[in-house]
């Protein structure tokens, strides 16, 4: 997985491709926790990831909680297979996707 | 009747039968079938001395063809073959291929010869054709006289490799329609063929052929709706399988997504389910390998292509451990959303006893 970073003052876009998994999503975790102190909003640009387990779930659910108490987390261009997997696990529901 | 004791052909790097040991009984109608390079053909050519064994025995009622003192051309007169290729002289009549060898071989007079000729097409239904030439028939047409010229021998014993395998799909029901007839004639016949539909109807016994023999040998009804053993099954439903080992907790994750993720696109299975597949086997593992204290376990996976539905199965050792038990809720519930079923079963005194079958969702 490659995240590219694009912050403009205090709303950062980190755009993920390839696959958020066992193995990547660590790194996806220690990306937020480095930038999530200093920004509002986070937006979470989807277009290119193509895959989503459980384990990438569980760092966006906790980013979720981090970042509701200041602007919120946005999730766009969520590909229709990603978007299996938020709705079989009622992360549609709780998530801001565009 | 025939039967084979311990037969082997070696070529020099390929062993296609290992060790064969069957009886045919008289009137026996077997279908051979079976994945390529699996011996179908080989086991036919070496019945007929087609191909010479390299090793056993084959005994046509009490005459060892194998033994160097048989007369196998007297032999070969109660043995029809039936080729994929036909195999008419191209220089004679349809009629003049019919009479040949019943005149050359068995001294049959030529008047006598011409009216079982004539006899015979007409059962093929090709009566009209006696006078023209093999090149000015169809593949079908040309079949059904191979066919004819065959029966004209009166043989006992009738032998087809992959009789509609080189025509036309349009003429192979022709084909096949003659040979249903002649099935029901009483004679013994083996036939190889990729026509599982046709094998079935035909035939009272089937030979599956795999692994350098007769892997299973059974009626139609065991072999196509209860095969006893696993390289059957899979190959009756046609299934496409991807097994995997996982011996470490530290296995190689990304190697084994490619692996799934190659045999998917190689089986043209759509990205939905291809990421469905990926899934279940990602969350099944990330389930089980905490809770093992041997971490090893053998996944596979098997792809039904008529019915587009697909399988994991996984294997593995130590106490009774069922997935869906485990408090990892999100991880459940992905599992739970790209599966139609998850079954979970103890099989005892197997060298991994645990056993969970995770259906994927296919709609």
């Amino acid at each position: 997985m490659t995240i590219s970073k694009q912050q403009n003052g205090k709303a950062l876009t980190l755009a993920l491709e390839g696959r958020l998994d066992t193995v990547t999503a660590p790194e996806l975790e220690k990306e937020l926790r480095a930038s999530t102190a200093a920004i509002d909003t986070l937006t979470l640009d989807f277009a290119k990831l193509d895959y989503i387990s459980s384990a990438g779930l569980r760092v966006l659910l906790s980013a979720h909680k981090e970042m509701s108490a200041k602007g919120g987390l946005k999730i766009q261009h969520v590909n229709e297979i990603v978007q299996e997997v938020f709705e079989v696990t009622g992360f549609g529901d709780i998530l801001t996707i565009e | 009747m025939i039967k084979i004791e311990h037969l082997k052909k070696e070529y020099p790097n390929v062993t296609p039968l290992k060790d064969v040991s069957v009886e045919i009984r008289d009137g026996d109608v077997i279908s051979v079938i079976g994945p390529s390079g699996t011996g179908k053909s080989t086991l036919l050519r070496c019945i007929n001395l087609l191909e010479k064994p390299t090793e056993g025995h084959i005994w046509i009622d009490d005459v060892e063809i194998t033994d160097r003192k048989c007369n196998i051309n007297k032999i070969r007169q109660k043995m029809g073959m039936v080729f994929q290729s036909f195999n008419l002289f191209g220089h004679l009549t349809v009629i003049e291929n019919i009479m040949l060898s019943p005149m050359d071989l068995k001294g049959v007079s030529r008047q006598e010869a011409y009216d079982r000729g004539m006899e015979l097409l007409r059962m093929v239904g090709l009566a009209e054709k006696a006078l023209n030439y093999p090149d000015e028939l169809s593949g079908g047409q040309k079949q059904r006289i191979a066919i004819a010229r065959t029966l004209a021998m009166d043989p006992d014993i009738i032998l087809l490799d992959e009789p509609t395998s080189a025509l036309d799909p349009t003429m192979v029901g022709e084909v096949q329609a003659v040979i249903r007839e002649l099935a029901k004639t009483g004679k013994t016949m083996m036939i190889v063929t990729h026509e599982m539909n046709f094998a079935r109807a035909i035939s009272t016994r089937v030979f599956f052929m795999d692994e350098g023999g007769i892997y299973e040998d059974g009626t139609p009804e065991q072999i196509f709706e209860h095969p006893q053993r696993e390289n059957t099954r899979r190959f009756i439903r046609r299934l496409k399988v991807l097994e995997l080992s996982i011996e470490s907790r530290d296995y190689d994750f990304l190697g084994m997504a490619g692996q799934i993720s190659a045999y998917c696109n190689k089986n043209q299975i759509t990205p939905r389910m291809a990421n469905r597949i990926q899934l279940v086997f990602e969350e099944a593992m990330q389930n089980l390998l905490p809770a093992l204290k041997e971490p090893r376990v053998q996944a596979v996976i098997e792809y039904a292509e008529q019915s587009e539905s697909a399988e994991w199965t996984l294997r593995y050792g130590g106490e009774r451990l069922d997935v869906t038990a485990s408090s990892d809720e999100l991880s459940l519930s992905v599992l739970r959303g790209m599966t139609q079923e998850i079954a979970y079963a103890w099989e005892d005194g197997a060298e991994l006893p645990n056993a969970l079958h995770l259906k994927i969702r296919n709609a």
